[in-house]
């Protein structure tokens, strides 16, 4: 089995985890992690598939470079959200 | 040069705003959504007149850069995003004052926004699609979370998970096509796939198609819905209810027609399944609401239910397209102007209840009339364009002899009515009470902008002659 | 078997491991670590996949800064919720079966046709720059990038949003600490520097250059050298817009180029230059602000960046 190929079903396996992490997780922080999870598994998938006769294809890195600061501009921002839902029960109990 | 101006403005202003801070933010919105009307309006003559415009984005075209395509449908979208906005504009520049609060963050967001669904209505490209996706839902779920109230967070919160749960599965399935067939170019796909496209193709359709149905909140997908189109500010729940559920849906809708085509033709009762689902649910829970915006937020659920009730009849022609595109346009206008009403009754009488609407048919009768006229397309009275819409819809079931859809569309209308009467009726028994409630001074302004898209809801039926041209010529197909 | 082999399986292991144990182990803290070392074994995933720019990417964003955010995030509530028993039991199962779905549909497939790797080696030429990555990112889905850079704005204005009434903070100061961090920030910009000019011809460019300037940031803060924001100022906001705005004014048409981002093969490599250093400028300050404008510190600082 060629690597790519390899690391594209590990990518199946991450993606999968963290799809059902999501569903049946209770706590957000763990629903962000598992997204990130999620998302991680995704972009395996991307590149691994792309590149399963092992050959390098810029296209899909540029991708999922781009899927991960996405990625990280969403996790801000979910916990950003989380921090202030914290604070305001905090004060207002 | 149209299409890069529509990219180019919004993204432009909205910078421009998030420098110059809050007090320019609203004239620089105002400035750049009245541009982007004349660009829209121009664009759609232009696509009426010679058919559909291409723009090869840096020269290269696709599939190693990226197309944009704007055609009778992405044109006539964009239009009505800017005849949504601009009323928009200046109801919320009257609500932050009323609040005695600023837009420093709200006018950027509403540029980044709207720059999303422009781009997202032009872009026939798939990644390029999943980045507009992400930059809409991000918006909104900002604009959702800028009220900083605790049910706002907590809504917003929601959103945003359910939302980037769609985006992922929507980009694995765009992982698994470009592994497949080597570009993610709507064009190059739909002249590389086969009539009988194979597993690993089928299984990226669906985890694209269930990504956007989350998105676009089709039941059982709609849970994040009602909490956020319900607790946001009003005129960001307009532009929720309105503009942005519709965009996922269009890109169902151009998947469909471009790339999943004719063996999909057996698979489209699933879609229409599941909008009659939430035609009766969305309904029965409008009906049970108490409070005012979480009635219209399961409305906007109910109604999204008859957009995907086109999908089986797709293969009639034109007529289904062009009672969808009613459909969208109706429903977007009069969605809101509810909205925008229901703002005018929390600010007025400072509760969000149903019978806090009905206490304004003295005081404030512009905005109750909105109200009813908004009611009045949703519910699919002659001569509003939801009745067209719906009327177009039964046409095109009988002549596919779905019989139980015209039952569905039936149902709905009357359904419809109920809850939009529930809220009129009780201005009659409740008025009595609440007179002695003191309302708060609101601004004209805001009466007439509810007033305004509740009125084009209804003239939009006026109109069909010049939209069906569009997407006639447009050529959507 | 072959050691690539090997170390691929070891590798997946370990990915599959660290994954799973940040997401149903029971303390927090814990999970946050493990999370933190899923995305550095991530890191050697990408580097097996000869993709040297996600790896630099994800070392310094995925596990880098999303770890800074998360152990921010934490505070001081380290002790895990109990997670509820049923839902446990399911996941493993439910995960299993969906990732066998995926992995079956994916098998026998043949060779990809390699169409847009040659048309992207064939035009690289004419891009203006040498790395093909650097290429397919600034200047044929250069797009794509306008559009994720704005998505990076929205997303701050977010969390600004959602900071707004809160006090901002400023963390104590740490003598010993901060006489460290004034000799490795300097070394961090010269980095930063040179992974921005460096992004032409090989793996770099403005995503990773401004990944080390927000960690300067993020560093500096750590040590109480600098407070949290709120409410940026004028200069900050300018910082911050200045990549979307070089970005547009490049993009936008003009009466000889009419096309959205057009530029020219004389011009390319330069444009490309101008472009990458205002957005590591402007994505170093948005990347670093994302994480400033919660930081939990320990006394109250003015908000004023």
């Amino acid at each position: 089995m060629s690597s790519g190929l390899f690391y594209a079903i590990l990518g199946c396996a991450l993606f999968a985890l963290g799809l059902a992490a999501t569903l049946l997780l209770r706590e957000a922080l763990r629903r962000v992690l598992a997204f990130n999870v999620m998302g991680s598994g995704g972009f395996l998938v991307f590149v691994g598939l792309a590149q399963r006769d092992g050959v390098v294809d810029p296209v899909p890195q540029a991708m999922v470079l781009t899927g991960i600061v996405v990625a990280v501009a969403a996790t801000a921002l979910a916990l950003a959200l989380l921090r202030r839902l914290e604070q305001t029960d905090a004060h207002e109990p | 040069m149209l299409i890069a101006w529509l990219i180019v403005l919004p993204l432009g202003w909205a910078t421009l705003a998030w420098i110059a801070g809050p007090r320019r933010g609203a004239a620089l919105a105002f400035g750049g959504v009245l541009v982007q009307t004349l660009l829209a309006l121009a664009l759609a003559r232009e696509v009426a007149a010679h058919g559909p415009v291409a723009h090869a984005v840096g020269g290269w075209g696709a599939p190693l850069g990226i197309d944009l395509r704007a055609d009778g449908l992405s044109a006539l979208l964009i239009v009505l995003t800017q005849v949504v906005t601009l009323p928009l504009v200046l109801y919320t520049h009257a609500w932050l004052d009323a609040q005695d609060r600023d837009g420093a963050i709200l006018w950027p967001l509403l540029g980044l926004l709207l720059a999303a669904l422009h781009a997202l209505f032009l872009s026939t490209d798939l990644f390029n699609l999943y980045v507009t996706l992400e930059l809409l839902g991000l918006a909104a779920v900002a604009l959702v979370a800028s009220g900083g109230e605790r049910a706002q967070l907590a809504a917003a919160l929601r959103y945003l998970l359910a939302s980037l749960v769609a985006s992922g599965c929507y980009l694995l399935g765009v992982a698994i096509v470009y592994g497949v067939h080597g570009t993610v170019s709507l064009a190059a796909l739909s002249a590389v796939l086969p009539a009988q496209p194979g597993t690993p193709t089928l299984l990226a359709g669906a985890l694209m198609l269930i990504g956007l149905m989350i998105k676009t909140a089709l039941f059982p997908f709609h849970a994040w819905l009602p909490a956020a189109h319900g607790s946001a500010a009003a005129p960001v729940s307009a532009l929720l209810s309105a503009l942005v559920v519709k965009a996922s849906f269009y890109v169902i809708l151009r998947l469909r027609l471009t790339v999943y085509t004719s063996w999909a033709e057996q698979l489209d009762w699933l879609p229409a399944l599941l909008g009659g689902g939430a035609i009766v649910y969305g309904s029965w829970q409008a009906l049970r609401a108490e409070r005012l915006k979480m009635l219209i937020a399961y409305s906007t659920v109910a109604q999204l239910g008859y957009l995907f009730l086109l999908f089986p009849l797709l293969a009639v022609g034109e007529v289904a397209l062009l009672a969808g595109a009613l459909q969208i346009l109706a429903h977007a206008l009069a969605k809101a102007a509810m909205f925008a009403a229901a703002g005018i009754a929390l600010l007025a009488t400072g509760r969000d209840s149903v019978a806090g609407l009905a206490s304004l048919a003295g005081a404030l009768p512009l905005t109750w009339f909105a109200f009813g006229l908004a009611g009045m397309s949703l519910m699919g009275l002659p001569p509003s364009g939801g009745f067209l819409a719906k009327w177009l819809l039964i046409d095109a079931a009988i002549m596919r002899e779905q019989w139980l859809m015209i039952v569905l569309v039936v149902a709905s209308g009357l359904l419809a009515a109920a809850y939009v009467f529930r809220i009129l009726s009780r201005a009659f028994r409740d008025a009595e009470h609440e007179r002695a409630v003191a309302l708060r001074r609101v601004p004209r302004s805001m009466e007439w902008v509810a007033f305004a898209l509740a009125a084009a809801s209804v003239l939009v039926g006026i109109e069909a002659g010049a939209i069906a041209e569009l997407l006639g010529a447009g050529g959507v197909r | 078997m072959n050691a690539d082999l090997v170390f691929d399986l070891v590798l997946g292991a370990g990915l599959l491991w660290s994954a799973a144990g940040a997401l149903l182990g029971r303390d927090r803290y814990g999970a946050v670590i493990l999370f933190i070392v899923f995305g550095l074994l991530m890191t050697l995933a990408w580097v097996r996949l000869a993709a040297p720019d996600i790896a630099l990417a994800e070392a310094a964003i995925g596990a880098g800064l999303t770890g800074a955010l998360l152990l921010d995030a934490l505070g001081g509530d380290s002790a895990g919720t109990a997670q509820r028993g049923a839902s446990r039991w399911l996941l493993l199962p439910l995960a299993g079966a969906i990732a066998i779905l995926l992995a079956g549909a994916l098998r026998g497939l043949p060779a990809p046709s390699g169409e847009l790797r040659e048309a992207v080696s064939a035009a690289l030429a004419h891009s203006g720059v040498s790395h093909p990555v650097t290429a397919v990112l600034l200047n044929f889905r250069g797009y794509d990038t306008l559009l994720e850079v704005s998505v990076l704005l929205a997303a701050l204005l977010g969390v600004l949003g959602a900071a707004r009434d809160a006090r901002p903070a400023r963390l104590s100061a740490a003598p010993l600490l901060q006489a460290a961090t004034r000799v490795l920030v300097p070394f961090m910009l010269l980095t930063a520097g040179y992974l921005l000019w460096a992004g032409a011809h090989r793996p770099g460019g403005a995503f990773q250059a401004a990944a080390v300037l927000a960690a300067g940031a993020v560093l500096l803060a750590l040590v109480g050298m600098l407070g949290g924001w709120t409410r940026p100022a004028l200069r900050t906001r300018l910082a911050i817009a200045a990549g979307p705005a070089v970005f547009l004014l490049v993009a936008a048409p003009s009466f000889e180029r009419t096309l959205l981002l057009q530029l020219p093969p004389q011009h390319a490599g330069r444009l490309i230059l101008l472009i990458e250093a205002a957005l590591t400028l402007s994505l170093g300050f948005i990347l670093a602000g994302l994480f400033l404008a919660l930081l939990r510190g320990d006394t109250a600082g003015d908000g004023q960046a």
